[in-house]
């Protein structure tokens, strides 16, 4: 009797936990969107400036959201793009190769990594920035491409430990199948385990993903400005949408600029759907390439 | 039919995790026949199976001792000498698993996979492979219009007999096979048992079987296993 009470407290407490999550996320959204979407128009994107003429970089956007969107996407794909292959090869080495001392070392550094504020990695991509400046040369110092080495550095432990995991989670019968078969562990790695576990890993890159567009400490700290424009190169400064919402929530002159703020957080959403969306997209695409070409 | 020995298996010791599976095995097996390794759960056949193509290699914690030769093209090899690949070894060696485990490709990918290890480019020769396996393990009229579709759509027993084929189209010496049925229905047994005595003039073949009506049917000899030993056996 008591274990049956047990048993349908768990199952309502479960319930009640997920609805609870799903009531919290659906205001957030519901007040983003009914506080913000008045104020979502071309104007807001791209200010006074024709958006073909913006887009196609004939004229510059002042006083619109454009170049913040240009730089989050720009910090977005740079950041992936350090931090795909190493984490990914991290996680193979970990689960494919890493004996279990060695395992057990990184284990708990790729735990320290993840555990470490987002702000004290901020913090070492500036005095990195500060130390190339000081030791290399005078043009450079905080810039997209410091931001993006410290935003991968973010995000690793979410690809490193999703493609563990995802290649650690392959049942036996197929991580034993191409190796009777005559495959070398390598062409096992490749042909079968990571192709067979990309549903996993994509998982990770998601996240990393939402992270580095969302993440304003550590931009703040190493690149990102209020106002600057286009990045002209990896070297330059740049806006971003999540400083440009710190920004605007923090110096607002009027309740008008603070709904700006709410229209650039929708932005923001919308642009971290169509980049999963990407993603997604990239994945289907690689695992039919992978296993069903003909 | 040719009955010399094939495999020669002497002074076998293995342990897993510090626990002994197979002691002091010594055992040969005839070319072109199928022999059955009988004998309850946990007493080794699997594990005995798995030292004939070095497959326990991939598993961590375990431990071999003894020796192995296996006449591969026509001399007898040690196969734990380096001079003979792991992966050249079980090209001649192929194994078909308890569970039917195509991988998550089309049909045509499956069988030609392990054409593709090897490095064989040449779609026409691919093609012309893939055909004479999945015939020779007779799907290729049940599969000859979708072999387009992905493999995890045929039935069990289909799947079963696209896992030989795929490990026949290499053309192996020796098939290794570890109760291939046990998770089939009578009618895609029946047809696999047919498939298998089909295959015997041109293979060895060693089958872990837990059914005795099966071993009467097909196996031309029984080795027993009991506590990580054989406890009987034809003469070789």
């Amino acid at each position: 009797m008591k274990l049956r009470t047990l048993e349908r407290l768990t199952v309502l407490f479960s319930w009640a936990a997920g609805l609870l999550l799903l009531s919290a996320v659906t205001l957030l959204l519901g007040y983003l969107f009914v506080k913000g979407y008045e104020s979502v128009n071309l104007a807001l994107i791209f200010g006074e400036a024709a958006p073909l003429r913006a887009i196609l970089l004939q004229e510059r956007v002042f006083n619109g959201l454009f170049p913040a969107i240009v730089g989050t996407l720009s910090l977005v794909i740079l950041s992936i793009v350090w931090a795909i292959p190493i984490g990914m090869a991290t996680g193979i080495y970990l689960a494919e190769y890493a004996e279990p001392r060695a395992k057990r070392v990184l284990d708990a550094f790729f735990d320290v990594l993840a555990g470490i504020p987002s702000i004290v990695i901020g913090l070492f991509g500036f005095s990195f920035a500060v130390f190339l400046h000081k030791h290399y040369s005078d043009r450079i110092g905080p810039c997209l491409l410091i931001s993006s080495i410290a935003l991968s550095f973010l995000v690793l432990p979410y690809i490193i430990r999703t493609t563990q995991a995802a290649l650690e989670g392959i049942p036996r019968d197929i991580r034993l199948t191409a190796l009777a078969l005559g495959a070398t562990k390598l062409q096992n790695i490749f042909l079968v385990l990571i192709p067979k576990s990309l549903a996993g890993i994509m998982s990770g890159i998601i996240l990393a993903i939402g992270r580095c567009a969302e993440d304003t400490a550590v931009i703040m700290l190493t690149g990102a400005v209020a106002s600057t424009g286009l990045p002209r190169s990896v070297f330059s400064q740049y806006e971003a949408l999540p400083f440009y919402i710190y920004y605007i929530s923090s110096q607002y002159a009027d309740p008008a600029e603070l709904m700006q703020g709410y229209g650039a957080s929708i932005i923001l959403l919308l642009l971290c759907a169509i980049l999963f969306s990407v993603a997604y997209g990239i994945r289907k695409g690689l695992t039919h390439f992978a296993f069903y070409r003909p | 039919m040719t009955q010399d020995i094939k495999i020669r298996v002497a002074n076998l010791n293995f342990s897993y995790r510090d626990r002994t599976v197979l002691q002091d095995v010594t055992v040969s097996f005839a070319g072109n026949a199928i022999t059955a390794l009988t004998g309850s759960s946990g007493v080794g056949k699997s594990t005995f199976l798995m030292t004939l193509n070095r497959l326990w290699e991939n598993v961590s914690n375990a431990q071999m001792k003894g020796t192995v030769e296996i006449k591969l093209q026509h001399r007898f090899r040690d196969i734990y000498a380096p001079d003979l690949s792991v992966t050249e070894l079980r090209k001649m060696v192929a194994m078909v698993f308890q569970v039917p485990n195509p991988l998550p490709m089309s049909i045509r990918k499956n069988v030609a996979f392990p054409l593709k290890l090897s490095g064989e480019r040449n779609r026409g020769f691919v093609g012309a492979k893939v055909e004479h396996a999945l015939k020779m393990a007779n799907l290729w009229d049940e599969v000859r219009d979708r072999l387009n579709d992905d493999a995890r759509t045929l039935s069990g027993g289909q799947q079963q007999r696209l896992c030989i084929a795929r490990a026949l189209v290499l053309e192996p010496e020796v098939l290794l096979l570890d109760e291939p049925t046990s998770s089939l229905d009578q009618a895609s047994t029946a047809v696999i048992e047919e498939l298998l005595i089909g295959l015997k003039d041109r293979l060895t073949i060693l089958i872990v079987s837990h059914h005795p009506e099966q071993v009467i049917r097909i196996a031309d000899r029984v080795v027993e296993f009991a506590d990580g030993t054989i406890v009987s056996a034809p003469r070789t």
